[in-house]
Protein backbone atom coordinates (compact mmCIF):
# COMPACT_ATOMS: atom_id res chain seq x y z
CA UNK A 1 0.00 0.00 0.00
CA UNK A 2 1.06 3.55 -0.71
CA UNK A 3 0.03 6.71 0.08
CA UNK A 4 0.63 10.92 -0.20
CA UNK A 5 -0.10 13.75 1.81
CA UNK A 6 -3.60 15.03 0.93
CA UNK A 7 -3.84 17.62 3.74
CA UNK A 8 -3.76 18.64 7.15
CA UNK A 9 -7.35 19.81 8.77
CA UNK A 10 -6.99 21.92 12.23
CA UNK A 11 -10.10 21.98 13.77
CA UNK A 12 -11.71 24.40 16.39
CA UNK A 13 -14.46 23.13 18.39
CA UNK A 14 -16.47 24.88 20.79
CA UNK A 15 -17.06 22.57 24.19
CA UNK A 16 -18.83 19.52 24.05
CA UNK A 17 -22.28 18.74 24.80
CA UNK A 18 -22.66 16.32 26.97
CA UNK A 19 -25.69 14.00 26.49
CA UNK A 20 -24.52 11.27 28.95
CA UNK A 21 -25.54 7.35 28.39
CA UNK A 22 -27.42 6.77 25.77
CA UNK A 23 -28.32 2.75 24.30
CA UNK A 24 -25.08 2.75 22.31
CA UNK A 25 -22.41 4.12 25.38
CA UNK A 26 -21.40 7.79 26.43
CA UNK A 27 -22.89 10.38 23.73
CA UNK A 28 -20.45 14.10 23.50
CA UNK A 29 -21.48 16.24 20.15
CA UNK A 30 -18.34 18.75 19.92
CA UNK A 31 -19.38 21.79 17.42
CA UNK A 32 -17.03 23.00 15.40
CA UNK A 33 -16.42 26.85 15.19
CA UNK A 34 -13.59 27.12 12.46
CA UNK A 35 -10.35 25.85 11.53
CA UNK A 36 -8.33 25.81 8.36
CA UNK A 37 -6.34 23.27 6.02
CA UNK A 38 -4.08 23.40 3.86
CA UNK A 39 -1.71 20.42 1.62
CA UNK A 40 0.07 20.34 -1.80
CA UNK A 41 -3.06 20.49 -4.12
CA UNK A 42 -5.59 22.45 -1.89
CA UNK A 43 -6.02 25.14 0.98
CA UNK A 44 -8.59 26.73 3.27
CA UNK A 45 -10.73 27.20 6.25
CA UNK A 46 -13.08 25.09 7.82
CA UNK A 47 -16.63 26.66 8.11
CA UNK A 48 -18.30 26.76 11.09
CA UNK A 49 -21.49 24.59 11.90
CA UNK A 50 -20.25 21.01 11.31
CA UNK A 51 -19.66 18.68 14.50
CA UNK A 52 -18.11 15.54 15.68
CA UNK A 53 -20.56 13.04 17.21
CA UNK A 54 -18.83 11.38 19.36
CA UNK A 55 -19.68 7.92 21.02
CA UNK A 56 -17.52 6.48 23.87
CA UNK A 57 -18.10 2.33 23.48
CA UNK A 58 -18.27 -0.32 26.32
CA UNK A 59 -15.07 -1.18 25.19
CA UNK A 60 -13.13 2.14 25.94
CA UNK A 61 -12.73 3.11 22.65
CA UNK A 62 -14.18 6.78 21.29
CA UNK A 63 -15.36 6.52 17.96
CA UNK A 64 -15.97 9.64 16.09
CA UNK A 65 -18.03 10.85 13.36
CA UNK A 66 -17.10 14.28 11.82
CA UNK A 67 -19.09 16.43 8.86
CA UNK A 68 -17.41 19.43 8.33
CA UNK A 69 -17.44 21.88 5.22
CA UNK A 70 -14.58 23.22 4.03
CA UNK A 71 -14.04 26.22 1.82
CA UNK A 72 -11.04 26.86 -0.67
CA UNK A 73 -9.19 29.73 -0.60
CA UNK A 74 -10.75 29.91 -4.58
CA UNK A 75 -13.71 29.25 -2.96
CA UNK A 76 -15.07 25.83 -3.77
CA UNK A 77 -16.69 23.99 -1.20
CA UNK A 78 -15.74 20.69 0.12
CA UNK A 79 -18.16 18.57 2.29
CA UNK A 80 -15.97 16.39 4.25
CA UNK A 81 -16.86 13.35 6.72
CA UNK A 82 -15.33 11.18 8.78
CA UNK A 83 -15.53 7.92 10.88
CA UNK A 84 -12.83 7.30 13.06
CA UNK A 85 -11.47 5.60 16.34
CA UNK A 86 -9.44 6.74 19.27
CA UNK A 87 -8.06 5.00 22.46
CA UNK A 88 -5.53 4.06 24.22
CA UNK A 89 -3.37 3.64 27.81
CA UNK A 90 -6.13 5.00 30.32
CA UNK A 91 -3.55 7.40 31.93
CA UNK A 92 -2.62 9.15 28.31
CA UNK A 93 -6.46 9.22 27.55
CA UNK A 94 -7.32 10.66 31.21
CA UNK A 95 -4.43 13.16 30.73
CA UNK A 96 -6.36 14.14 27.07
CA UNK A 97 -9.58 14.44 29.02
CA UNK A 98 -8.04 16.79 31.59
CA UNK A 99 -7.31 18.66 27.93
CA UNK A 100 -3.79 18.23 28.68
CA UNK A 101 -1.30 18.12 25.28
CA UNK A 102 -0.07 14.99 24.70
CA UNK A 103 2.64 13.34 21.83
CA UNK A 104 -0.22 11.38 19.57
CA UNK A 105 2.19 8.34 19.09
CA UNK A 106 1.15 7.55 22.71
CA UNK A 107 -2.49 6.81 21.92
CA UNK A 108 -3.66 5.50 18.61
CA UNK A 109 -6.54 8.09 16.63
CA UNK A 110 -6.93 7.23 13.30
CA UNK A 111 -9.92 8.52 10.56
CA UNK A 112 -11.38 7.53 7.06
CA UNK A 113 -11.93 10.96 5.66
CA UNK A 114 -14.36 11.46 2.83
CA UNK A 115 -15.59 13.56 0.05
CA UNK A 116 -17.72 15.60 -1.72
CA UNK A 117 -17.73 18.48 -4.07
CA UNK A 118 -19.01 19.57 -7.73
CA UNK A 119 -15.84 21.53 -8.16
CA UNK A 120 -14.03 20.00 -11.24
CA UNK A 121 -10.98 21.42 -9.96
CA UNK A 122 -10.92 19.46 -6.68
CA UNK A 123 -13.33 16.39 -8.39
CA UNK A 124 -10.45 13.90 -7.64
CA UNK A 125 -11.52 14.18 -4.07
CA UNK A 126 -14.96 12.28 -4.50
CA UNK A 127 -12.40 9.35 -5.82
CA UNK A 128 -10.42 8.58 -3.67
CA UNK A 129 -9.98 6.80 -0.20
CA UNK A 130 -8.43 8.29 2.57
CA UNK A 131 -6.74 7.85 5.71
CA UNK A 132 -6.20 10.09 8.93
CA UNK A 133 -3.95 10.33 11.63
CA UNK A 134 -5.36 12.49 14.81
CA UNK A 135 -3.69 14.67 17.58
CA UNK A 136 -6.37 15.62 20.24
CA UNK A 137 -5.63 19.39 21.28
CA UNK A 138 -7.94 21.08 23.89
CA UNK A 139 -9.83 23.09 22.03
CA UNK A 140 -9.93 21.05 18.62
CA UNK A 141 -7.80 18.56 16.65
CA UNK A 142 -5.16 18.11 13.97
CA UNK A 143 -5.30 15.26 11.44
CA UNK A 144 -3.46 14.32 8.73
CA UNK A 145 -5.13 12.94 6.03
CA UNK A 146 -3.04 11.12 3.26
CA UNK A 147 -4.36 9.62 0.15
CA UNK A 148 -4.44 5.80 -0.56
CA UNK A 149 -2.90 5.28 -4.18
CA UNK B 1 1.25 5.90 8.41
CA UNK B 2 2.81 2.37 8.13
CA UNK B 3 0.29 -0.31 7.81
CA UNK B 4 0.27 -4.30 8.17
CA UNK B 5 -1.08 -6.65 6.05
CA UNK B 6 -4.21 -7.55 8.19
CA UNK B 7 -5.95 -10.73 5.75
CA UNK B 8 -6.39 -11.50 2.16
CA UNK B 9 -9.77 -11.81 1.78
CA UNK B 10 -11.85 -13.85 -1.34
CA UNK B 11 -15.45 -13.62 -1.68
CA UNK B 12 -17.62 -15.46 -3.80
CA UNK B 13 -20.41 -13.58 -5.89
CA UNK B 14 -24.01 -15.09 -7.31
CA UNK B 15 -25.92 -14.10 -10.46
CA UNK B 16 -25.75 -9.76 -9.86
CA UNK B 17 -29.46 -8.55 -9.03
CA UNK B 18 -29.34 -5.44 -11.48
CA UNK B 19 -31.78 -3.46 -10.40
CA UNK B 20 -31.04 -0.75 -12.77
CA UNK B 21 -31.58 3.25 -12.77
CA UNK B 22 -32.30 4.71 -9.46
CA UNK B 23 -32.26 7.98 -8.36
CA UNK B 24 -28.61 8.09 -7.00
CA UNK B 25 -26.72 5.56 -10.28
CA UNK B 26 -27.09 2.45 -11.41
CA UNK B 27 -28.00 -0.14 -8.47
CA UNK B 28 -26.39 -3.80 -8.96
CA UNK B 29 -26.62 -5.89 -5.50
CA UNK B 30 -23.95 -8.70 -6.07
CA UNK B 31 -25.01 -11.69 -3.43
CA UNK B 32 -21.89 -13.06 -2.01
CA UNK B 33 -22.40 -17.28 -1.76
CA UNK B 34 -19.34 -17.72 -0.15
CA UNK B 35 -15.62 -16.84 0.37
CA UNK B 36 -12.69 -17.65 2.46
CA UNK B 37 -10.02 -15.37 4.52
CA UNK B 38 -6.73 -15.60 5.64
CA UNK B 39 -3.60 -13.76 7.79
CA UNK B 40 -1.23 -13.93 10.53
CA UNK B 41 -3.65 -13.66 13.37
CA UNK B 42 -6.94 -14.81 11.80
CA UNK B 43 -8.46 -17.19 8.95
CA UNK B 44 -11.71 -18.92 8.10
CA UNK B 45 -14.38 -18.96 5.66
CA UNK B 46 -17.36 -15.74 4.51
CA UNK B 47 -20.81 -17.23 5.55
CA UNK B 48 -23.45 -17.16 2.80
CA UNK B 49 -26.16 -14.37 3.18
CA UNK B 50 -24.02 -10.89 2.49
CA UNK B 51 -23.77 -8.76 -0.65
CA UNK B 52 -22.36 -5.94 -2.26
CA UNK B 53 -24.59 -3.88 -2.77
CA UNK B 54 -22.76 -1.28 -5.86
CA UNK B 55 -23.75 1.85 -7.14
CA UNK B 56 -22.70 3.36 -10.45
CA UNK B 57 -22.36 7.00 -10.08
CA UNK B 58 -22.61 9.81 -12.38
CA UNK B 59 -19.24 10.24 -12.79
CA UNK B 60 -18.49 6.68 -13.28
CA UNK B 61 -17.18 5.81 -9.88
CA UNK B 62 -18.59 2.72 -8.69
CA UNK B 63 -19.71 2.77 -4.78
CA UNK B 64 -18.97 -0.67 -3.44
CA UNK B 65 -20.84 -1.57 -0.22
CA UNK B 66 -20.04 -4.89 1.49
CA UNK B 67 -21.46 -6.45 3.80
CA UNK B 68 -20.34 -9.84 5.16
CA UNK B 69 -19.93 -12.41 8.11
CA UNK B 70 -16.82 -13.95 8.29
CA UNK B 71 -16.87 -17.22 10.88
CA UNK B 72 -13.56 -18.00 11.88
CA UNK B 73 -11.45 -21.23 12.27
CA UNK B 74 -12.21 -21.69 15.92
CA UNK B 75 -15.59 -20.91 15.52
CA UNK B 76 -15.96 -16.74 16.27
CA UNK B 77 -18.20 -15.05 13.93
CA UNK B 78 -17.28 -11.34 12.23
CA UNK B 79 -19.46 -8.89 10.79
CA UNK B 80 -17.21 -6.98 8.26
CA UNK B 81 -18.60 -3.80 6.00
CA UNK B 82 -17.12 -1.62 3.68
CA UNK B 83 -17.37 1.25 2.02
CA UNK B 84 -15.09 1.06 -1.32
CA UNK B 85 -14.27 3.17 -4.71
CA UNK B 86 -13.66 1.40 -8.00
CA UNK B 87 -12.96 3.47 -11.03
CA UNK B 88 -10.32 3.56 -13.88
CA UNK B 89 -10.01 4.13 -17.44
CA UNK B 90 -13.02 3.15 -19.55
CA UNK B 91 -11.06 0.09 -21.38
CA UNK B 92 -10.25 -1.39 -18.69
CA UNK B 93 -13.61 -1.13 -17.10
CA UNK B 94 -15.10 -2.38 -20.15
CA UNK B 95 -12.82 -5.53 -19.91
CA UNK B 96 -13.74 -6.15 -15.66
CA UNK B 97 -17.14 -5.79 -17.15
CA UNK B 98 -16.68 -8.43 -19.91
CA UNK B 99 -14.83 -10.92 -16.97
CA UNK B 100 -11.57 -10.71 -18.14
CA UNK B 101 -8.37 -10.78 -15.68
CA UNK B 102 -6.73 -7.42 -15.22
CA UNK B 103 -3.77 -6.23 -13.90
CA UNK B 104 -5.12 -4.42 -10.84
CA UNK B 105 -2.36 -2.06 -11.10
CA UNK B 106 -4.32 -0.98 -14.17
CA UNK B 107 -7.69 0.42 -12.10
CA UNK B 108 -8.42 1.94 -8.81
CA UNK B 109 -9.67 -0.56 -6.75
CA UNK B 110 -9.59 1.01 -2.92
CA UNK B 111 -11.79 0.44 0.42
CA UNK B 112 -12.47 0.99 4.04
CA UNK B 113 -13.68 -2.19 5.81
CA UNK B 114 -14.96 -2.10 9.64
CA UNK B 115 -15.06 -4.98 11.72
CA UNK B 116 -17.50 -6.07 14.78
CA UNK B 117 -17.13 -9.04 16.61
CA UNK B 118 -17.77 -10.69 20.36
CA UNK B 119 -15.09 -12.41 20.10
CA UNK B 120 -12.35 -11.48 22.66
CA UNK B 121 -9.45 -13.30 20.84
CA UNK B 122 -10.54 -10.94 17.84
CA UNK B 123 -11.44 -8.05 19.36
CA UNK B 124 -8.64 -5.90 18.26
CA UNK B 125 -10.56 -5.98 15.44
CA UNK B 126 -13.25 -3.54 16.95
CA UNK B 127 -10.25 -1.06 18.01
CA UNK B 128 -8.57 -0.71 14.56
CA UNK B 129 -8.88 1.38 10.85
CA UNK B 130 -8.22 -0.87 7.99
CA UNK B 131 -7.98 0.07 4.33
CA UNK B 132 -7.85 -2.84 1.43
CA UNK B 133 -6.37 -2.86 -2.28
CA UNK B 134 -9.21 -5.00 -4.56
CA UNK B 135 -8.38 -7.25 -7.44
CA UNK B 136 -11.34 -7.97 -9.12
CA UNK B 137 -11.81 -11.28 -10.50
CA UNK B 138 -14.48 -13.08 -12.54
CA UNK B 139 -15.80 -15.31 -9.21
CA UNK B 140 -15.37 -12.70 -7.48
CA UNK B 141 -13.11 -9.83 -6.00
CA UNK B 142 -10.25 -10.81 -3.68
CA UNK B 143 -9.06 -7.76 -1.08
CA UNK B 144 -6.06 -7.66 0.74
CA UNK B 145 -6.47 -5.51 3.87
CA UNK B 146 -4.24 -3.67 5.52
CA UNK B 147 -4.21 -2.38 9.58
CA UNK B 148 -3.30 0.86 9.75
CA UNK B 149 -1.06 1.10 12.30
Amino acid sequence: MTSRPLMTVRIAAAPPQKLGTVPHGIRSIVPVTGGDFDGPRLRGKVLPGGGDWLLLRADGVLELDLRITLETDDHALIYMKFQGLRHGPPDVIAALRRGEVVDPARYYFRTLPSFETSTDKYAFLNRIISVGVGEARPNGAVHRIEEIE
Amino acid sequence: MTSRLLMTLQVVVGPPQKLGAVPQGTRVVAPITSGSFEGPRLRGKVLPGGGDWTLLRSDGVLELDLRITMETDDGALIYLTSFGLRHGPPEVLAALARGESVDPSKYYFRTAPRFETSASQYGFLNQLIAISSGDRRASGPIYTIEEIL
